[in-house]
């Protein structure tokens, strides 16, 4: 079975259609890319897949679960316990140190465990900077805090947006050679991007265009 | 670390590492509290404060002499017990009577003149509590043969600070004038049953002084014989005295003599008026029987008594107190010879009307003796008093209504600033609810630390008001400070409610895409 599974999910603001009968599936520990240019409906499509908005027609499964039918307070839960979000823009509590903004993570999801949220620091290699706050850390060192967060609840699906968006070319290789790392170790990946290189270092890229899905190319030269 | 450290890590950083916005929160909620503790603190205190100013306006309460118990030491020692110590702050006791003042003496018992005047002997260190208002030029009498003297007396007999007066009393004494006699009414059937009547005068001693007969009702020729100097008793002795005489110096009852053998002091019949006679007796018996119709005579005597006075203070009121002599209750008891009697109490209860009256209610029942309130005085702090307390009410609910617009209005800012952080922290996985406890939380916290700061700033901000206003310190309430504290939290809590209710309506979704 797979761990996310689209089937005909369209998605209407009004006249627009955002999403036009998508179907697509992505397996467990896949890494997928969700590319596009805007307009292209890739941000309606993170939504639904990352819990936040609900198709206007079509099914939605989740790790088997259908999440199309169901509550705000209901999607909340599965998003908390299921997904982990990587942004663009990062997202850090801006008066909360490193280790805190993962613990932030753990708060909501069961308890806060400094222990753990300084090993998953650890392994993006920021366990130095763990007590800094947001504002002494560089971008890509922001990213990589953010990587920790969305690894630490052990979700079944790391949603990325535009990860490396905000970022130099460096950050960008070690934000990227972190996503192999976890995708190596089984981590199921979706990374939503216009960025072709980000995109490439995918298995599998999905292209979205006016709401449907344009082309599927499989990455023949990933590497593992 | 547990789910409850963190939540207070939380949002204990938000405010410490946050600061700008949270501290014009703190402040705005720090102020209310301030101003909230230092007008409640002199809100509570205020009754104190003016029981305290009004009581330079003179005594609020009075004792007289009630129906059942006279003003004097004992009575007033009951009445005092029945209010509580730390609420009676002075009570003065009074005796007033008519002097003459004497001016020079020109020849025996003559003077120059002769002017009367109300002399009161009181207790002066008691004055100064319930007549704070008394100006007193010179000093308050301290020894005895000392004097205060009302501006008006002074200016009438013309004496000044240091000089002396000269006043005489009249003690009034009660003599028993002569000796008390007793008379007693009787009668008795006579002669064919008419009556005879008898007036006896008895000497304190109970022997007889003197008997008048009201023979009038028996046979007058056969009754000669009881009215005349001299009688012939039945046995045919002559008497050389009237029949009465034989009454005079004897006990009641007196004995008719039946026979010759009689003992001598028996009355001895009148030869021919045997049942007048008899009857005669009987009367005088029978007026004992009726009973003592005691008749004593007072008349009232006077006692002059001459006192000098050394006048050590003049007394400036502008009432009535001028035209007064004030001296020691010790040289009021030497000039009247009476000790411990007061004609007036005047009393300084601090307290409300409503526990004067409680207390002059208490007063009258226990002591038995009259206590008044003084409602020029009683009444017009009620007024003030309730007055100044709806001012402070009405202050302090505005202040409340203004905080919590201030901290509204900053939450609302805040949550505004703070869209990205609730939406990821919604993203994350935080329910409504969580958003909701957390920024609560926040808002509680503010009011904790406003409300202490108020706390403290508030008790300082009261201190200065009661010395600015009343010129006297505060008494602290404890209890001020934990209330102080909930209320700025409870007002926090409540001016957070709107903000969190937008928080809590922000879409996860704007943490995407960098909108």
């Amino acid at each position: 079975m797979s761990l996310l599974e689209i089937k005909n999910v369209s998605k209407i603001y009004g006249e627009l259609k955002a999403l036009d009968d998508v179907s697509l599936s992505v397996e467990k520990g896949e890494w997928v890319a969700i590319m596009g240019p805007s307009g292209s409906g890739k941000s309606t499509m993170m939504n639904i897949i990352g819990c936040m908005d609900k198709p206007s027609k079509g099914q939605v499964l989740l790790d088997g679960v259908d999440i199309s039918k169901e509550s705000g307070k209901k999607l909340t839960e599965i998003r908390r316990d299921k997904i982990g979000l990587i942004f663009q823009q990062f997202h850090m509590v801006s008066y909360l140190t490193a280790v805190e903004n993962v613990m932030v993570s753990q708060y909501y999801h069961s308890m806060p465990d400094e222990k753990e949220a300084l090993e998953a620091l650890d392994r993006v290699g920021l366990k130095q900077r763990a007590r800094h706050l947001p504002s002494q850390l560089s971008g890509g060192e922001q990213q990589r805090v953010c990587v920790a967060r969305a690894l630490i609840n052990h979700p079944e699906l790391i949603l990325a947006d535009e990860p490396t968006g905000n970022l130099d070319e460096a950050n960008e290789n070690i934000v990227l050679d972190l996503f192999k790392q976890l995708h190596r170790e089984g981590t199921t990946l979706i990374v939503v991007t216009h960025d072709p290189e980000v995109g490439e270092a995918a298995q599998r890229m999905i292209v979205l265009e006016h709401g449907r899905v344009a082309k599927e190319v499989v990455n023949q030269n990933f590497e593992a | 670390m547990s789910k409850r450290r963190m939540f207070f890590k939380m949002i204990t950083a938000s405010l410490l590492r946050r600061r700008s916005r949270m501290l014009i929160a703190l402040l705005s909620i720090a102020v209310g509290a301030t101003i909230l503790a230092g007008l409640v603190t002199v809100y509570v205190d205020v009754p104190r404060q003016m029981a305290a100013s009004f009581r330079s306006y003179g005594a609020n309460m009075l004792l007289m002499p009630g129906e059942t118990a006279d003003l004097d030491r004992q009575s007033t020692d009951a009445a005092l017990s029945v209010i509580s110590e730390e609420k009676l702050l002075g009570a003065t006791p009074y005796r007033y009577i008519y002097t003459e003042f004497m001016g020079n003496q020109t020849g025996e018992g003559k003077y120059s003149t002769q002017l009367k005047f109300m002399t009161a002997g009181t207790a002066f260190d008691e004055v100064q509590k319930t007549s704070p208002y008394f100006a007193v030029e010179g000093r308050y009498p301290e020894a005895q043969r000392e004097a205060l003297v009302g501006k008006n007396v002074a200016n009438t007999i013309g004496v000044k600070l240091g000089g002396n007066v000269r006043i005489a009393y009249d003690r009034v004494k009660t003599v028993n004038v002569g000796e008390t006699q007793t008379e007693l009414q009787g009668s008795a059937p006579g002669y064919y049953d008419a009556e005879v009547s008898v007036t006896v005068i008895l000497d304190p001693d109970g022997t007889i002084k003197a008997v008048a007969m009201d023979l009038s009702r028996q046979t007058p020729f056969r009754v000669a014989g009881m009215t005349t100097d001299s009688f012939t008793d039945t046995y045919g002795v002559t008497h050389a005295e009237s029949f009465t005489d034989q009454f005079k110096g004897k006990q009641l009852p007196l004995i008719l003599s039946q026979s010759e053998n009689d003992p001598d002091d028996y009355i001895d019949a009148v030869s021919g008026a045997t049942a007048s006679s008899k009857a005669v007796v009987d009367a005088v018996n029978a007026a004992a029987e009726v009973g003592v119709n005691t008749d004593t005579q007072q008349i009232t005597d006077t006692e002059r008594v001459t006192m000098s006075f050394t006048v050590v203070g003049l007394l400036e009121t502008g009432g009535e107190e001028e035209d007064y002599i004030y001296i020691s209750q010790r040289d009021m008891e030497d000039l009247t010879g009476e000790k411990d009697r007061f004609d007036v109490v005047e009393l300084s209860v601090s307290g409300s009307s409503e526990e004067l009256s409680a207390y002059a209610g208490e007063i009258s029942d226990k002591a038995g003796i009259e206590a008044r309130l003084v409602k020029r005085v009683t009444k017009s702090e009620a007024s003030v008093l309730g007055k100044l307390q709806g001012l402070v009410f009405l202050v302090t609910l505005v202040v409340l209504v203004l905080t919590m617009i201030s901290v509204s209005t900053t939450m609302t800012a805040v949550v505004s600033e703070r869209r990205k952080e609730i939406g990821l922290r919604k993203a994350l996985g935080a329910s409504d609810n969580s958003i909701r406890v957390e920024f609560l939380g926040e808002g509680l916290f503010l009011g904790l630390l406003g409300g202490v700061i108020g706390a403290v700033l508030g008790y300082v901000f009261a201190l200065v008001v009661s010395r600015e206003v009343f010129g006297s310190d505060l008494q602290f309430n404890i209890l001020l400070v934990p209330a102080t504290i909930i209320v700025s939290m409870l007002v926090s809590a409540l001016s957070c409610l709107i903000p969190v209710k937008r928080a809590v309506a922000i879409d996860p979704a704007l943490v995407l895409k960098g909108e």
